[in-house]
């Protein structure tokens, strides 16, 4: 290096250009990421809007959302080769005496539409964000305000993160072994809905705690100096103000909730099933059926069935309606988790 | 020794109190009787332990972990208030407390007001409304606020929101009023309304003040107690202590030679 | 208003009271209550897991003992052999290839190549059907075996049947179905018997080879020479292992007890997971744990430079703009439910990589060209993109809590950015770094879908003697297994607690990696404070 001509000249045009270098690989990492997952997302809603969407009105493909799922007779008629569901199918045969005996192609699962799945993965995750929130919030009270640190409590906070480390299908093994088989629920969405609950117990246990300790001490003391009890104080001058926080932040749960496959594959979800949930004879039925759920769809769809040029259809649908769902879900709990830490610094 | 010159009867009585946080002893053997509708000021430099102290009169140390009392009593009408038969609550209800920043609930001023009588079963909205009425005015913040009863609590200043929670205070009808250096964080304006209110309220409860101001102390206390390292140096009549403290250290304090 | 004497007002409100406990004291022990459930929920996993699996060992037991005393386990001595035998033939038939393809590189058509290989298909095919008597001989012996294990099944079967009749109180059925107990040692006599013969069958074997070594043919290329010799000495090796086998035979005990030790060696470190096999079932973990490791390690060297990279960038460098679209951005990532992105994997990546792997230049990278589009590198691809949201949201939290005094201090001295970042803020964040990885290793293995889908669900151990192109062959991972088989098994079998064992173990490992990952950031926190 030659001698700089002043103390504060730049440094070498080499330093500085190595320098840029090592950042711009850095920056390069963060963007591959991104392009990554951008190019998933993108490539799910550009095939699957072709099913989804439709050139005449109403532009949603209101067959596919809302019926359920038929197989796909194709077959030649009159020279013309014409693609049928189910239903369809059994009328053009009455109407069309000839068509008693024509040789169909069928493909199952590849016409119809998805409502049961779409209202099995509503009805999944509503049951288990409703107990997940229950017993998480009221740990997260109890962890928060109760609690004084020692050993029984650092045992509890212990096995909340561990929980939150152990694999989804071993809450599906767990789940399978407890709620299917030792208290014979069978395959049903209690057995569901308690599975996911468990699963989702760390993730509402942490949000919460993080919008109860937000809620400065000001106000606990002051109502406890007013004369409140412990429990009135929580009621008035601690669950209000952080319960905003507690439902944003929980709302990430309910992506997690809603896209996990594994924990419900032995433990709620049929692979098919005639009627809606609500089509039952009596309500406690209702709690022991199995549901169609969107991501064991996907899955059966994509795995389990012979795959043919008809699959891809339903397969880019499904995944188009799915993902939208738990993007969405995912997008505005984010979104109102920044905004709420931006506006509340108390 | 400490001088014991309370001119009316002590409504609190505090006898030999030691206590502790965990390991850590904060106050020594301390004996003060407070005098009842009077304003008693608890000065001495920070860390002396006059606001353990005064958080022991309502029992907000016991929220505290590992902080207990080790030796001694504190009677108010002569009733052990750690005694069994003692409810925290009601105690708390009988000794009320303003902190050093003013939190008031992000409610309307009026449910802030109410709040107090909520918490005790109170729906009757007549008698609310005078009560709230009343703490207003008692908190000489009636004529400010009572346009907006129902706006935010959060949109006031801040030494109307002090005053706000004095009001609170008041409205569940104490009978000591405990302050934890309620001033300090406001400005010499809103310092002065407050001072003038203690000097209203002394007609009613009985106030204990935790100060750093000796000015303040000297304004507005009748009795003043002086504390150091956690021991009680000297409790006198306030113009005593200002004018003619009997302990050197006292002197050595309030003449601003340290602290 | 105050009222001075009032002093009832200190004393105690009476308190309504429920056995024993104030309304407040109920509803401390109610939430206190909701907040041990997680405490509960991981023991009864534990027990579940525990309950449903731990008749695995003594099941496995009893299995592995029928595979003795049926004589299973003897056949399969001579089947080692054979098999040893059938390597040795293929390897030369990889030569013939090898020489084929040089030849006709030569010139030579396929004619006037086959001709120039005529000697050395002669030997070759003397060599492959040297073994014939030995597998003949198997073949009869694994019949006796098989016919014995039959017996024993069906057997057991009239047993519970019996069972399940006297349990219904139908004894009068019960005593009609017929039990008649296997005589294990009678029914083996032919097998031990055949011991003489299989001596025979090898010295003739042994005979044959030899001479064949001697007669061998003179290499059709001069490339083969080499090659040609190693067989030689290979086979040599194999004739010399040739007395070791019949000894094995010899002092193979059918009475001997399979001990409980055995039974565990043989799920822990059994090499082959087969069930429903008309022989013998093995659950071997082996097979699972390689494939979820290598899967996991392929995501993790694609997933820590791009997740450390990027929360290094992030944090360090990135504009506070940037920062405020990077970070929500990647966030959203890990929201993708992993099922859509196996579909993914199966439908467009799995493809896409198969085809990359066949671009001419690429040849250089191990193990490509490749046929199975779902392999270990197209699930390790997915999972690395579920990894690193979770890597980066760690890691940048750690570079986050590096107290601000550092870098001001490395700055103050005329360091540049990237010196402060490389040298003071990283090894500051190191340890979070490393538990935000271990984390993601967590994450990784247990992940379902993305490797039922894309891992290529071939149940052996991966070929580790081709280096780095184990990358993409297809395996099976643990949790891949769990999802697969548990819908298809019949509740309590032996097949049925070997998942939960796999479960068991899976559970076991990631508490394991969870345990560590926070001891290592709390150490950092002590430090650190």
């Amino acid at each position: 290096m030659s001698a700089p001509s002043s103390p504060f000249a730049p440094r070498s045009r080499q330093r500085r250009l190595r320098e840029g270098l090592v950042i711009a690989v850095f920056r390069a990492a963060t963007y591959v990421v991104l392009l990554a997952g951008g190019g998933v997302f993108a490539d799910i809603l550009i095939k699957g809007s072709r099913t989804v969407f439709q050139a005449e009105a109403p532009f949603i493909n209101t067959t596919f959302l809302f019926s359920a799922p038929e197989s796909l007779h194709v077959f030649e008629w009159e020279g013309r080769r014409r693609e049928m569901g189910d239903r369809e199918f059994r009328a053009f045969r009455e109407r069309e005496p000839g068509a008693a005996d024509v040789r169909a192609e069928s493909f199952v699962y590849s016409a119809g539409g998805i409502w049961p799945c779409i209202a099995g993965t509503l009805l999944l995750v509503a049951g288990a964000m409703t107990l997940a929130l229950a017993v998480g919030v009221s740990s997260a009270v109890y962890l928060s305000e109760y609690a004084r640190d020692g050993r029984f409590i650092r045992f509890v906070r212990l096995a909340i993160l561990n929980l939150a480390g152990v694999p989804s299908i071993v809450f599906g093994l767990f789940g399978f072994g407890m709620f299917v088989i030792f208290f014979g629920w069978n395959v049903s969405l209690l057995a569901g809905w308690f599975t996911l609950a468990f699963m989702v117990l760390p993730v509402v246990i942490t949000a919460s705690e993080e919008a109860l300790k937000a809620v400065p001490q000001g106000l606990r003391a002051a109502a406890l100096a007013l004369g409140a009890t412990r429990w009135q104080t929580i009621r008035t001058a601690v669950l209000p103000y952080a319960l905003p926080g507690i439902l944003t932040s929980s709302i990430l749960g309910i992506a997690r909730v809603a896209g996990e496959t594994a924990p419900i594959m032995f433990t709620a979800a049929y692979v098919v099933r005639d009627r809606l949930p609500w089509e039952v004879e009596r309500a406690i039925d209702f709690l022991f059926q199995g549901v169609m759920a969107l991501p064991y769809h996907i899955y059966v769809v994509s795995s389990k069935i012979p795959q043919n040029e008809y699959t891809e259809r339903v397969q880019y649908g499904t995944a188009f309606v799915f993902l939208l769902l738990v993007a969405f879900v995912a997008a505005a709990s984010i979104f109102l988790r920044n905004r709420l830490r931006a506006r509340l610094r108390w | 020794m400490p001088k014991t010159a309370a001119s009316s009867s002590p409504i609190v009585e505090i006898s030999d109190l030691d206590f502790c946080y965990g390991p850590v002893q904060a106050l020594h053997g301390v004996n003060l009787a407070i005098p009842a509708r009077q304003v008693t000021a608890l000065i001495g430099p920070s860390g002396c332990g006059k606001s353990t102290l005064l958080r022991c009169l309502n029992r907000m140390n016991d929220l505290i972990e590992g902080a207990r009392v080790a030796r001694g009593s504190i009677r108010i009408h002569g009733i052990d208030i750690h005694g069994p038969e003692v409810d925290v609550i009601e105690l708390r209800k009988h000794v009320g407390m303003v902190f050093q920043k003013s939190n008031p609930f992000p409610k309307s001023i009026y449910e802030n007001i109410a709040y107090g009588l909520r918490l005790q079963g109170v729906r009757d909205r007549a008698r609310l409304d005078a009560v709230v009425e009343q703490s207003l005015r008692g908190a000489a913040l009636w004529d400010e606020v009572k346009d907006r009863l129902h706006q935010s609590a959060l949109g006031l200043s801040g030494g109307q929101q002090q005053r706000l929670c004095i009001a609170r205070t008041i409205a569940v009808e104490p009978e000591i009023i405990l302050m934890d250096e309620p001033c300090s964080a406001l400005d010499p304006v809103a310092t002065a309304k407050i001072e003038e209110l203690i000097q209203e309220l002394r007609a009613r409860y009985s106030i204990v003040i935790v100060t750093h101001n000796m000015q303040q102390a000297a304004r507005c206390s009748d009795q003043t107690a002086f504390f150091y390292l956690g021991r009680l140096v000297e409790q006198a009549p306030t113009r005593d202590i200002f004018t003619n403290p009997a302990n050197p250290q006292t002197e050595a304090y309030v003449s601003g030679r340290f602290g | 208003m105050p009222t001075p004497d009032s002093r009832p007002h200190l004393l105690a409100r009476r308190r309504l009271r429920f056995l024993g406990l104030t309304p407040d004291d109920a509803i401390r022990a109610f939430f206190g209550g909701n907040a041990v459930v997680a405490v509960i929920v991981l023991a009864l996993i534990t027990y579940f897991l525990v309950r449903e699996g731990a008749g695995f060992f003594g099941q496995n037991r009893r299995n592995l003992e029928v595979y003795r005393l049926a004589g299973l386990e003897f056949v399969d001595h001579l089947r080692a052999q054979e098999e040893a035998h059938t390597a040795l033939t293929r390897r030369l038939s990889e030569l013939r290839l090898q020489a084929f393809d040089r030849l006709s590189r030569g010139g030579a058509d396929a004619g006037a190549a086959d001709r120039a290989l005529g000697g050395f298909d002669a030997y070759a095919d003397r060599f492959g059907m040297a073994i014939d008597p030995l597998r003949a001989l198997g073949s009869e012996l694994a019949e006796i075996a098989s016919a014995i294990k039959t017996k024993f099944v069906v057997n057991e079967d009239r047993k519970e049947e019996r069972r399940q009749l006297s349990a219904e109180g139908r004894t009068a059925e019960a005593q009609r179905v017929e039990v008649a107990p296997v005589d294990f040692a009678a029914a083996a006599r032919p097998l031990l018997a055949a011991r003489d013969r299989h001596r025979e069958v090898n010295r003739a074997l042994a005979a044959e080879l030899m001479s064949l070594l001697s007669a061998a043919p003179a290499p059709p290329v001069p490339e083969l020479r080499e090659p040609l010799e190693l067989f030689g000495t290979e086979v040599r090796a194999y004739v010399s292992e040739l007395p070791a086998i019949e000894r094995r035979l010899e002092t193979w005990d059918q009475a001997r007890p399979v001990s409980f030790g055995e039974a565990l060696r043989a799920f822990l470190f059994g090499r082959q997971w087969l069930t429903a096999s008309f022989w013998q079932d093995w659950y071997g973990l082996l097979p699972l744990l390689t494939g979820s490791l290598l899967v996991a390690g392929v995501a993790l060297i694609l997933s820590v430079p791009l997740g450390v990279g990027a929360a290094i960038y992030v944090n360090q460098f990135a504009s506070q703009r940037e920062q405020r679209a990077v970070k929500p951005a990647i966030e959203f990532i890990s929201a993708f439910p992993s099922v859509v992105l196996g579909f993914f994997g199966i439908a467009v990546l799995g493809e896409v990589l198969r085809q990359v792997s066949h671009v001419p230049w690429l040849d250089w990278v191990p193990g490509f060209p490749f046929s199975e589009r779902l392999n270990v590198l197209t699930a390790g691809c997915l999972l690395a993109l579920i990894a690193v949201p979770t890597i980066f949201t760690l890691a940048e939290d750690a570079l986050n809590n590096v107290p601000r005094a550092l870098p001001e201090a490395s700055l103050a001295l005329g360091a540049s950015r990237l010196q402060t970042t490389l040298r003071i803020v990283f090894p500051a964040a190191l340890s979070g770094i490393i538990s935000a990885v271990l984390l993601g290793l967590g994450r990784v293995i247990g992940e379902t879908m993305v490797v039922l889908l894309c891992a290529g669900n071939r149940i052996a151990i991966p070929d580790f003697t081709q280096g780095l192109g184990v990358m993409v062959e297809p395996v099976h991972t643990m949790t891949g297994i769990i999802a697969q088989e548990m819908g298809e098994v019949v509740r309590g079998s032996l097949h049925y607690r070997a998942l939960f064992m796999v479960g068991l173990v899976l559970f076991l490992l990631s508490l394991g990696i969870n345990f560590l990952a926070q001891r290592i950031l709390r150490r950092y926190r002590l430090a650190s404070s």
